[in-house]
């Protein structure tokens, strides 16, 4: 019997001009797991985590979460049905403090709650928390822009969190990241997965991958080829022919 | 001290008429007062959103012929008129956000400006309801008002318009609408994914702003009750908005206001110095290729950097510049 599902698609598609970046892409992922999606460069993870966010429209198919149809959102209105995301090149608000970067994510609440002030106690605490989970509450008044590769990927992930998304995706997340911060991005990742929260997460450091991830889905030009837990994806003779070519 | 200086500038502000020399610095008065506000009100766009509005001119311009035009032919009483064309274009502002907002950059700029020539063209080529290039004549709202008297009146009409927008602008700044608004300005997509309807949250603020312009213009056409095409539907109005935005500075709740002086002080000098040559357009040129040059971000922040590095001592002595007998010294207790 398979787990309930988190984020489903059903024949996804998107070409850019010529390119075929999604063909048809079939995927359920679990609820409550680390999900892992991995592929050759150009395999179409990233197309997907886009198509999945309504960053980008799919040409085709359907996306649902939670078994509701969220094909065609806005973006905002998929992240308050609560998927959180990462982007691969790292992005945060650059001329604003890491403190606000995460009270950015507070949802105002309507037109009066909007005009509250954004520095409210309850939410300052809140983000604060985030941030020192993180590791970074020394820089709550530092900048975005001063900050290090690291410590504003750090940031990213704390404002993603504060938005309380029940499923986060990462698109890879040890991109250009120290083996002392690899580990720490690993271990949160298994912790806020056992308070519940579904990860997806794109990555190409295959250590870090089989250490985490419960579930992986191996895409090959932008459709899954394999998926399994990490030991039978390890010996899948499609993976490896993906992978080295042979 | 933020008080202080609070205060301080509204006496500089509100004194000014009593301190001009005569009738015709008081009028330069109102007018620099005008730029101020609608630099400022162009700055809930510009400043919270980062797109640059180069159309505003076209809202002020809405806002002082639906202000003339509904005193003249719907015979409401001025300042009523004022407040409904201020609605109106508030109004009028929904669609056009709805269609301009949806680009960025310079796409934005050009739409922009797109609407700006409309309206031109509009205005112009309507004469029998506008009047036209022959102009529209605003019947004064205090009629057998003497003309300094008539000054000193408008400028603290404008000064009261410019209190109210910088509240506006203030209450934004801090209130969570405004924090989402300054990430549209550093990242919209990313905002976006945040969960912040970044559409709605660009368009009410862009009515905001309409409305403010579009009352500015108004007020604009009562004081000085005659209104022409091209001037009221000028790409000047918006480049002037922009530059002295830029300026003061626009992530600043008084850069706007400080660019105004600036700039408006400097144009209203060379049209009265060299007033048949564009001499002031260049001078504006120059003035704005050197902020853009030398203080991206604008006079204010430029000055506060400045001040933070000659008031203040750097915070980090390097050891090397110091002895440890020195440093001892410096120890309240000694060396321990």
């Amino acid at each position: 019997m398979s787990p309930p599902s988190s984020v489903e698609t059903q024949g996804l598609t998107k070409a850019f001009g010529g390119v075929v970046a999604l063909d048809g892409a079939t995927v359920s992922f679990h609820h409550g797991k680390v999900n892992a999606l991995i592929g050759p460069n150009g395999s179409g993870k990233t197309t997907y985590f886009n198509c999945v966010t309504g960053m980008i429209r799919p040409d085709s198919g359907r996306t649902t979460y939670k078994g509701r149809d969220i094909t065609g959102k806005p973006p905002h209105v998929i992240a308050r049905a609560g998927i959180g995301r990462t982007f691969q090149i790292c992005r945060v608000f650059a001329r604003m403090s890491a403190l606000d970067n995460v009270l950015a994510a507070v949802r105002p609440g309507g037109l009066v709650g909007g005009l509250r002030g954004a520095r409210r106690k309850a939410e300052v605490e809140r983000a604060l928390s985030w941030l020192t989970r993180l590791g970074i509450e020394h820089l709550a008044g530092v900048e975005a822009r001063d900050l290090s590769w690291g410590q504003q990927k750090l940031l990213e992930l704390a404002g993603v969190l504060m938005a309380d998304p029940r499923t986060v995706l990462l698109d890879e997340p040890a991109g250009g990241v120290n083996p002392a911060l690899l580990e720490r991005i690993g271990s949160l990742v298994r912790e806020l997965n056992a308070e519940g929260r579904t990860f997806i997460i794109v990555e190409h450091n295959m250590e870090l991958v089989m250490s985490i991830s419960d579930h992986i889905v191996v895409f090959d030009r932008g459709r899954p080829i394999a998926e399994g837990t990490p030991s039978q994806i390890r010996t899948d003779e499609r993976v490896l022919g993906a992978y080295l070519g042979v | 001290m933020r008080l202080a200086g609070l205060a301080l500038l509204a006496v500089a502000v509100l004194s000014f008429p009593s301190m001009a020399p005569n009738p015709y610095i008081l009028s330069t008065g109102v007018v620099v007062i005008n730029y101020a506000v609608l630099a400022t009100s162009w700055n809930f766009v510009g400043g919270f959103t980062g797109y640059i509005s180069l159309g505003h001119g076209a809202l002020a311009g809405l806002g002082g012929y639906g202000t003339a035009l509904l005193v003249t032919r719907a015979g409401l009483p001025s300042f009523v008129a004022l407040a409904v064309a201020g609605a109106l274009v508030a109004a009028l502002a929904v669609p056009i956000g709805f269609a301009a907002l949806r680009v960025r950059g310079a796409s934005f700029v050009i739409v922009s400006i797109a609407l700006v020539l409309i309206m031109l063209l509009v205005f112009q080529s309507w004469a029998s309801f506008t009047g036209g290039s022959r102009g529209l004549v605003v019947p004064r709202p205090f009629p057998g008002m003497l003309r300094p008297e008539h000054h000193r009146v408008f400028y603290f009409l404008f000064a009261g318009l410019l209190g109210l927008a910088l509240l506006a602008w203030w209450l934004i700044d801090r209130s969570r609408f405004g924090l989402g608004l300054k990430a549209i300005r550093e990242d919209e997509d990313k905002a976006e994914a945040l969960g912040t309807p970044t559409f709605a949250y660009k368009l009410v603020v862009f009515v905001v702003s309409a409305a403010f312009t579009g009352l500015a213009g108004g007020l604009y056409a009562l004081w000085f009750g005659d209104l022409d095409p091209v001037f009221q539907f000028s790409i000047l109005t918006g480049s002037y908005m922009v530059l002295m935005a830029l300026l003061g500075g626009v992530r600043h709740l008084f850069g706007p206001l400080l660019g105004a002086l600036v700039v408006g002080i400097a144009l209203e000098y060379f049209k009265a110095e060299f007033g048949n040559t564009p001499l002031h357009l260049v001078a504006t040129g120059l003035l704005l290729g050197l902020v853009v040059m030398f203080m991206p971000d604008g006079v204010l922040p430029a000055l506060g950097a400045l001040a933070r590095r000659v008031l203040r001592p750097p915070a980090q002595i390097s050891i090397r510049d110091v002895t440890a007998a020195e440093l001892a010294q410096r120890q309240p207790g000694g060396v321990r």
